[in-house]
């Protein structure tokens, strides 16, 4: 097995690497050596932290976040360098937040307990957002305190994983097997559904009001996935369908910049200097890429795609390291997501296995539906790529994600025989 | 296990999905990488250019033709010669795009069009780049001559050494000039004449020039083109009247006679003999319908508005063809081609209008090497027209483009465009007839006579060129 050690050396020699190569071509200002520094300094004390405090878990999942991250960082510097210098400080945080939650939240188990208080949460936190949020390109999905700004909607996928998980695991059983027989289809009784079922629907009219489709759309398919999961009753998978395609015909009713979306998404040549400008730019930049890339500082995406630096940050991969180079990109994301839910099936507790895998489902989902969505294989929603695009909300918010799924794993690492004899076990003392 | 056919599933999904997105990137970046490429709302090109010296395009003797300067504003398209290349050479604006050789050549003078690996890993980290240099066939001495002629006048003069397919010169009249395009561009837009429009690849009826065409046709037919036939002025084909100009009786004439004087009646009347098989064919192997082998796209010449070569003419149409009315439509580029062929023993050769291609070290890139095009004629037949076009020279219409000293081919044209307006003239030549060293078309819109305004500007081209050769000579 590698050594932790060797994992986060390969993923700084990929770093800085990449740096080499900005500074080459005139791209790096002096100021980010020292970011760049101590960036790489944390992320060796971060290994070296978990071997002094006995991490168990999963030896992947950190060296393949920070390596997505640190292709985000140099791909950032190359898109626009003062948002470059913000994601260095996020990226900063991040990693101590992650190594917080991993190693300060003894046992995630307790956060179970909770469920309703999380459940609550979520619907506080996107009531906050609608009635106090201010808009930004569409929809409004930002609080501003003082001069920054605050993205509710991305601390709800944490709380709304843990309402989930909790909830899933106490009712699972009626479920699965259902009380109220409908023709073939037994379905669960309205006490047992009922308080899942408000909470999901009430989250999701929330989000459509503030106009947040994207995570809408994620966290639709996350509910259903996660039940689906959870029962193994393809009827719930199958009831997604029709209900995808009414809430669609709805949106596509209600709301004139769905229609926009979907027009520009089936022909955004006709007005690429407009409405289908995004897409079109996009689309220019990627097959701009071909197989082995413009290189590194060389691509017009960059200049060209609005919002490069978040929503499009993989067009501009696409077409900087061209199709092996995203390929690799994507790689690194399946073998996050795969590493998740194999965390959810080894988990030694219920409501750690369904948070683990909920978490693979989340975040395979964002990357699912932004990558198709600037590749025009679905009509695009505006969704931030996790650990690459630029964005703090984001990016703590997955390292708290991370930060669980890492405790879960490393708690899950001790064989039952230690707990059954009573042994205090991953537990960090 | 708890929910472990759950995940499994899950995860095939998600897999799935994956693998689903892969095939769209595979789609995008190899599948359609070149089609999205040529879309028009692409900047790519335009955008690599401000990181990209744009190369400078060289006349044969390396006098500038345009250049990207570096001033106090940035970098400038500089065209020294103004309005007198365009718009051959075109122009390449962030504004307004590109057109000409600027757009045509636009991989090489950019340095895109790389082959070796090396290069490119070099280009991925030096920037700025240096772009290619482009060295055309162009001589800026011939062209001088051309444009101060036809400068006030609408219309194109093209010249090609008959032996390589060499572009010499290539005038458009009204042209614009490169270096204010920008500034300048809503009034060269609306200009009278369509200045951004290169006359030289335009199609226009090509009058008794296409009888050169039809030459070939009336020889490979089974009758004596030296014997004589009475030309009364006019003559009644299938109840067409087909009348010569001014409605001159040309009296017994054989065909040395007929292209020398430019007898239609002969033509027609032989022509229709020859069958439209032949001439269709003699057509073709002149180029008809065919699209010209060069660096800038030129609308392949027609024998009819629907086909450009049909199988078969209606025998009124056929009868006007062979003299260059009907529907008959070349450009005066073609023409020069046509005349080229004539001059070289019946060969027409690739024309050429970039001779290399320099990198910023000045290694060559590329080198044009001469290729035949088409064989129109056999030498015999070459032969039988040029001594024609002599005869023309000498004795008929072609006489005002005649030098002393030196014996020219040539032919005249005045071909009716329709209407009340007055005919274009066109004059084919070569020089000197025995060892041609130039062949070119003037075609001069709504000019009058062939000998009257075309002549003249033939007849200062070819004798700049032949002074120049001699210089080189000596």
């Amino acid at each position: 097995m590698l050594n932790s050690f060797t994992l986060r050396f390969l993923t700084l020699t990929i770093f800085w690497l990449g740096l080499l190569v900005l500074k080459l071509s005139n791209m790096l200002e002096s100021h980010f050596f020292s970011l760049a520094a101590v960036f790489s300094i944390l992320i060796f004390l971060g290994a070296a932290l978990e071997v002094y405090l006995g991490y168990a878990g999963d030896r992947y999942l950190i060296p393949v976040v920070q390596t997505l991250l640190a292709i985000g960082l140099v791909l950032l510097i190359r898109i626009n360098p003062s948002l470059a210098q913000d994601q260095f400080i996020w990226a900063n945080m991040g990693l101590v937040i992650f190594y917080l939650v991993l190693f300060g939240l003894r046992d995630y188990r307790k956060l179970e307990q909770y469920q309703y208080i999380w459940g609550l949460a979520a619907l506080a936190l996107l009531l906050v957002t609608l009635l106090f949020g201010v808009s930004v390109h569409g929809a409004t999905s930002w609080i501003k305190i003082g001069s920054r700004g605050f993205q509710p909607e991305e601390l709800v996928k944490v709380v709304l994983l843990l309402f989930m998980a909790a909830y899933l695991n106490s009712n699972r059983e009626l479920l699965r097997v259902g009380t109220i027989q409908v023709g073939r289809i037994s379905l669960p009784d309205r006490k047992t559904l009922g308080p899942f079922a408000f909470i999901c629907i009430i989250v999701l009219a929330l989000l459509a009001a503030q106009k947040s489709l994207g995570t809408a759309l994620v966290f639709f398919l996350l509910m259903i996935f996660i039940v689906y999961m959870v029962t193994e009753r393809l009827f719930y998978l199958a009831m997604s369908v029709p209900v995808i395609l009414l809430m669609g015909t709805a949106g596509y009713i209600l709301f004139g910049h769905v229609r926009v979306r979907v027009a520009t998404w089936l022909n955004p040549w006709i007005d690429s200097t407009v409405g289908g400008f995004q897409i079109a730019q996009s689309i220019f930049a990627i097959s701009g890429g071909r197989l082995l890339g413009t290189g590194l500082g060389n691509g017009i995406g960059a200049y060209q795609i609005p919002l490069a630096e978040s929503d499009f940050i993989f067009s501009v991969i696409a077409e900087e390291i061209g199709f092996f180079g995203s390929m690799a990109v994507i790689t690194l994301f399946v073998v996050l997501v795969l590493r998740a839910l194999a965390i959810g099936a080894k988990a030694s507790d219920r409501f750690g296995q369904i948070l683990a895998a909920g978490i693979g489902i989340l975040i395979g989902l964002e990357v699912i539906i932004i990558l198709a969505g600037v590749t025009k294989m679905l009509p695009l929603t505006g969704l931030p790529l996790p650990w690459v695009s630029y964005g703090g909300n984001s990016l703590i918010i997955h390292f708290i994600l991370l930060g669980l799924l890492t405790n879960i794993s490393h708690n899950s690492s001790f064989s039952m025989s230690e707990v059954r004899i009573g042994k205090r076990v991953g537990v960090y003392e | 296990m708890f929910m472990s056919s759950g995940i499994q599933k899950i995860a095939l999904i998600i897999v799935f999905s994956f693998i689903f997105i892969s095939f769209g990137l595979l789609y995008w970046q190899v599948v359609n990488a070149d089609t999205m490429l040529d879309n028009p709302a692409n900047r790519r090109a335009v955008l690599l250019e401000s990181r990209i010296e744009r190369g400078g395009i060289y006349d044969r003797n390396g006098i500038v033709l345009a250049q990207t300067k570096q001033t106090e504003k940035g970098k400038v398209r500089v065209y020294p010669h103004g309005e007198m290349f365009q718009p051959l050479l075109g122009y390449a604006t962030v504004k307004y795009g590109s057109a000409g050789l600027e757009a045509t050549e636009a991989a090489n003078l950019l340095g895109m069009k790389e082959k070796s690996l090396v290069k490119k890993m070099q280009n991925t980290f030096e920037l700025p780049r240096q772009g290619n240099d482009l060295i055309l066939t162009l001589d800026t001495r011939l062209q001088e001559v051309a444009y101060e002629k036809l400068k006030g006048k609408a219309g194109a003069v093209v010249g090609l050494d008959p032996r390589n397919g060499e572009v010499l010169v290539l005038v458009s009249q009204p042209s614009f000039d490169g270096n204010t395009i920008v500034e300048d561009w809503d009034e060269i837009v609306n200009r009278q004449g369509s200045p951004m429009l290169n006359h030289a690849f335009a199609k226009y009826p090509p009058g008794s020039i296409m009888k050169v065409v039809t030459s070939a046709a009336l020889f490979r037919s089974d009758f004596d083109t030296t014997e004589l036939y009475s030309c009364q002025g006019f003559t009644i084909i299938n109840g067409q009247t087909i009348s010569e100009q001014n409605h001159k009786a040309h009296g017994w004439v054989n065909y040395d006679l007929a292209l020398a004087y430019s007898c239609n009646n002969y033509f027609a009347e032989f022509g229709v003999k020859a069958g439209d098989k032949s001439f269709l064919q003699a057509a073709a192997g002149f180029g008809f319908g065919q699209s010209i082998p060069f660096d800038i796209q030129i609308p392949s010449s027609s024998i009819t508005r629907d086909d450009p070569l049909p199988d078969k003419l209606s025998l009124n149409l056929f009868a006007a063809s062979t003299f260059g009315q009907g529907q008959v439509m070349v450009s005066p580029f073609h023409m020069a081609l046509i005349t080229a062929g004539v001059a070289n023993e019946g060969k027409i050769m690739v024309p050429r209008l970039i001779d290399r291609v320099l990198d910023s070290q000045h290694n060559i890139i590329y080198n044009y090497k001469p290729e035949v095009w088409l064989e129109a004629l056999n030498r015999e037949e070459a032969d039988k027209v040029k001594s024609a076009m002599v005869l023309a020279v000498n004795e008929g219409t072609a006489a005002p483009g005649a030098i002393p000293g030196v014996q020219i081919a040539a032919k005249t044209g005045s071909a009716e465009p329709g209407g009340d307006q007055s005919t274009h003239a066109w004059y084919i030549a070569f020089a000197p007839a025995d060892n041609p060293v130039i062949a070119l078309a003037v075609l001069v819109e709504n000019g009058g006579t062939g000998g009257g305004a075309a002549a003249p500007i033939a007849k200062a081209v070819i004798e700049k060129a032949l002074e120049l050769k001699e210089g080189v000579n000596q």
